[in-house]
């Protein structure tokens, strides 16, 4: 009972396929996890491993071109269940949902916002169309909004234009905006990857400070396991769409088991260990996705594959958190993990 | 810029034939005038000085509003532009505000609907209306509205029972509105390739991820933007407008500057083939000085410089 | 959710993609991105015709395009005369024909031959940078101030109409937009690297600026090319409209239409500039589609 209070977005077998040049991809195939209230779950992988367009899907964000083939996205709102996917893409109760209920904040603030517009007004925007405030609430509420992120001079910030933001600044009035009607899901794509690693630090201390204090559920798109060691409470590793690993971060990080998790892991070199540390980089490149392999999608640049590779892995329980696909990980569960322990 | 124009429009005045002072005089006087009186007045007129204190005396008197005489009637020639830039103003402002509203509304809707049928009609449209020669329009919208369907006037601006404002219109409005169909072409293609260079930009999809309705998305996120590029690429086509009111001027008999330029041409009646091609000059770059105020209101980035 | 149109279509695809019935070509992008834009094509098609119309006229008409023929005024298209004959009994036809040659020449060749005179300067200047920039530059804007129109009319009040001085004046005129143009594309190319080694390598600025980074700029010169052929071409048939381009005596399209100043003959004898118009609308549309094609398909931020 209480297990399914907590959770706040659930997400079955999602399947999202783009259909530009007249070719198929699909770029998420077949994806499933749950996002918990006043935790962060943070989804890592390469690039085009499909972790951005699963939080489009889930804001029904998606391009023209492509559509929703399969799957349930199931938000929780206030104990009943609302279908995200059934709902249609534009529609008045998805647009009722998108801001006040899931946020999302993207991943380059300086095009994100709008140039001609103040950075006031655009917040405004969002509480103008969820809720009843007059305009002088409105622009009090900016003001403190402005202020809880951290900005200084909130008063006179708010009348100014985005380019005259700083971008960490702007980054934060993003934050702001997506904050302003306190929705229960906030959807962040790799938030800092255009900011400065101390300004990113700031903005991941803001992250969690909101998480706590309004119990917002996070999802944190990124591809640095730096930062998912720092701020996640679950882990979801996509790999060419779909999720080879997934469990708390403590499972996930300290006993990785799934081979493309490890190869993460070890490629990553680490501040301190000096120049002469071992950085295994991962074998191969990411495939092309209209040429996709035949079943586990990680094979071709995997050390241990074998002949029955050639299916894709069903999804495996290793411990009641912690899941998987892979035809192998027993094997390496234990092998890797008396490898560490001696 | 005008000081450098003006200086060689005075140059080619100076190897025109004819003398200023020939220009000066009105033709009535010139038949009874006398050599000595002619050399007294160039000594007063202080030709006999060097060339640049003779341009900076033209350039003051044109400052002034003294601009010379016309060589064909002798008319002086502030009189002519007085009486017939209203007429070429009147013609340019309207086809200005028909093509621009217009021609952007079609752009927007094009874009919006990017590969339906709408958009690739109005495209194809768009092409034929900067492929046919604006006379051969006009010739034809005068066939067959004036003469055939007598709908409209023939041409001319004025007749003598005109009274009201009313009773001009129809025949402002053939002209205007072939003038209008080249802008408009060129409005719709610049608003739509605007329109879609803006849509496809992130802080759209912020505001999508607001909850916004599209058509509040579309016209004050999209098109908001997309105006700039749009005002300024009409700005660059503007001395085209006023190029081409010339033409149209000439086929609808329309008195206005462009069809007494095209006759001071023909009559290689230089003063004021000169002087109203440095108007059309000044009138170009005034036009693109209003250009670049109007960027700077629409948006905020031009304000603060670069950036 | 309703099944509309875009989801069939993408059904197809995925039925398509996952029986592995889609071929990867290996065609060059820009010939079949040109080649699948149908109104290019079109466009490309019809132009040849015409151009080859003109080009083989003796051939296609018996007619001589001078000769007058007074007995035979005025009258309708025929079998004898396809567009009928004009005031003085020539065959229209013929006059269109030839006309064409004479339009299409000075329209494309004024084109050419600024753009030509536009990339040496804006590729010299431009790569230079200095004095001969900004000299170049200043004049380029003087040329520009004036609306087009107005500035070729005033040169041919100057110097008189003829073919050749038409044809001077449109470079003249003209050269200014391509300049700009190249320039801007020198002045980014510039910058790049493979620049600063090819200097260090010790090659001369002419080698550097025409073999090495011209090559670069092609794809928007060739554009600029055909539209500015289309905008002579209008302006020509402006002028000669008005009489003031290239003299009567010469056939070409523009020419042909004076005519149509007569409200008598606007009237009556439409054949007599109808159809010209027509061809110059129809040629220059042409252009205009090849034009566009060509922008589409070399443009790299174009999507499919």
């Amino acid at each position: 009972m209480s297990k399914n209070d907590d959770i706040a977005l659930s997400v079955r077998n999602l399947k999202t396929f783009f259909y530009t040049n007249n070719r198929c991809n699909k770029a998420v195939n077949g994806v499933s996890f749950d996002v918990k209230k006043g935790k962060t779950l943070c989804i890592v992988g390469e690039s085009g491993c499909g972790k951005s367009v699963t939080a489009s899907t889930i804001m029904q964000l998606l391009p023209t071109l492509s559509r929703i083939e399969e799957g349930e996205i199931i938000f929780n709102k206030d104990n009943k269940k609302i279908n995200i996917e059934k709902l249609e893409k534009n529609g008045k109760e998805m647009r009722a949902i998108r801001g006040s209920d899931i946020a999302m904040i993207f991943q380059d603030p300086m095009t994100a916002l709008n140039p001609v517009y103040t950075v006031g007004f655009q917040i405004s925007e969002n509480l103008k169309y969820h809720t009843n405030l007059n305009k002088k609430q409105i622009r009090e509420k900016c003001i403190s909004l402005l202020s809880d992120m951290g900005i200084p001079l909130p008063e006179k910030r708010v009348d100014e234009y985005p380019h005259s933001y700083s971008g960490g600044m702007r980054q934060r009035a993003m934050i702001a905006m997506a904050m302003a009607c306190n929705p229960k899901i906030l959807i962040a794509d790799e938030p800092t990857t255009a900011l400065d690693v101390t300004i990113q630090a700031q903005i991941f201390e803001l992250m969690d400070k909101l998480k706590k204090e309004n119990e917002t559920a996070i999802i944190l798109i990124t591809h640095d396991m730096g930062v998912v060691a720092e701020l996640a409470d679950n882990v979801a590793v996509m790999y060419m769409g779909n999720i080879v690993e997934a469990g708390t971060a403590d499972d996930v990080l300290r006993r990785p088991t799934h081979p493309y998790t490890k190869a993460l892991l070890e490629s990553v070199p680490v501040l301190g260990r000096g120049k002469d540390q071992e950085i295994n980089p991962i074998k191969g490149s990411t495939p092309d996705p209209y040429n996709r392999p035949i079943g586990c999608q990680f094979a071709p640049r995997c050390n241990w594959q074998t002949e029955s590779c050639d299916v894709i892995p069903e999804i495996q329980q290793i411990n009641e958190t912690h899941q998987i696909r892979c035809h192998k990980h027993e094997q390496f569960f234990e092998k890797y993990h008396e490898k560490r322990n001696t | 810029m005008l000081l450098i124009i003006s200086f060689l429009v005075y140059l080619g005045l100076e190897l025109a034939p004819g003398d200023a002072v020939s220009h000066m005089i009105s033709p009535e006087l010139a038949s009874t005038i006398t050599a000595e009186q002619l050399n007294a007045m160039r000594e007063a007129y202080g030709l006999n000085q060097s060339f640049i204190t003779r341009y900076w005396l033209w350039l003051t008197s044109m400052i002034q509003g003294d601009m010379g005489y016309s060589m064909a009637g002798g008319v002086a020639i502030s009189e002519i532009m007085v009486k017939t830039i209203p007429a070429t103003l009147e013609l340019s402002i309207v086809a200005l505000i028909f093509s621009t509203i217009i021609g952007c509304t079609l752009g927007i809707i094009s874009a919006l609907k990017r590969g339906s049928g709408t958009d690739n009609s109005l495209t194809v449209a768009g092409m034929a209306g900067v492929s046919i020669p604006e006379f051969f329009f006009g010739l034809v919208a005068i066939l067959l509205f004036a003469i055939e369907l007598k709908w409209l006037p023939v041409g001319g601006r004025l007749l003598p029972h005109y009274e009201t404002v009313w009773d001009r219109i129809p025949n402002i409005v053939l002209p205007s509105l072939v003038l209008a169909i080249m802008m408009t072409a060129g409005a719709m293609r610049y608003a739509r390739s605007s329109m879609l260079d803006v849509l496809a930009k992130e802080f759209i999809t912020t505001a999508r991820s607001k909850g916004m309705p599209e058509w509040r998305i579309n016209i004050f996120h999209g098109f908001r933007v997309a105006l700039t590029p749009v005002v300024v690429l009409i700005g660059f086509r503007l001395p085209l407008l006023i190029g081409g009111s010339t033409i149209i001027e000439q086929v609808y008999q329309w008195p206005g500057i462009g069809s007494m330029f095209i006759r001071s041409v023909r009559a290689s009646d230089y003063p004021l083939v000169m002087t109203i091609s440095l108007m059309y000059v000044f009138v170009v770059l005034t036009a693109s000085l209003i250009i670049d105020v109007l960027t700077a209101l629409i948006d905020p980035r031009v304000r603060l410089g670069k950036e | 959710m309703a099944r509309s149109s875009l989801d069939k279509k993408f059904d197809q695809i995925r039925e398509k993609e996952e029986s592995k019935t889609i071929s990867s070509k290996k065609r060059s992008r820009i010939i079949s991105k040109f080649v699948n834009n149908k109104l290019a094509v079109f466009g490309l098609i019809v132009f040849t015709i015409i151009l080859l119309a003109t080009i083989l006229a003796p051939l296609l008409s018996p007619y001589d395009p001078m000769r007058v023929d007074l007995r035979s005024m005025r009258l309708p298209p025929s079998f004898a005369h396809w567009f009928g004959t004009d005031n003085t009994g020539r065959d229209v036809f013929t006059r269109v024909l030839f006309g064409g040659r004479v339009s299409i020449f000075i329209g494309l060749g004024s084109a050419i031959l600024s753009a030509l005179v536009g990339i040496v300067v804006g590729c010299y200047a431009g790569y230079r940078g200095g004095w001969t920039d900004v000299i170049a530059l200043r004049i380029s804007e003087i040329f520009m101030s004036f609306p087009q129109i107005i500035l070729v009319l005033l040169l041919v009040s100057i110097t008189g109409q003829s073919l050749f001085n038409l044809m001077a004046i449109f470079i003249l005129t003209g050269w200014g937009g391509m300049y700009r143009l190249a320039r801007a594309r020198m002045l980014s190319l510039r910058e790049e690297e493979y620049v600063q080694a090819l200097r260090s390598f010790g090659l001369s600025t002419f080698t550097i600026c025409y073999k090495h980074m011209l090559p670069n700029a092609l794809s928007p010169i060739m554009v600029n090319i055909t539209l500015s052929t289309a905008m002579f071409i209008l302006t020509e048939a402006g002028l000669s409209f008005l009489g003031l381009g290239v003299p009567l005596n010469i056939p070409t399209w523009g020419n042909i239409l004076n005519v149509a100043q007569d409200i008598l003959v606007l009237q009556n004898y439409w054949w007599m500039w109808g159809p010209v118009g027509i061809v110059i609308s129809v040629f220059v549309l042409c252009v205009n589609f090849i034009g566009d094609g060509l922008r589409d398909s070399t443009d790299p931020s174009q999507q499919g």
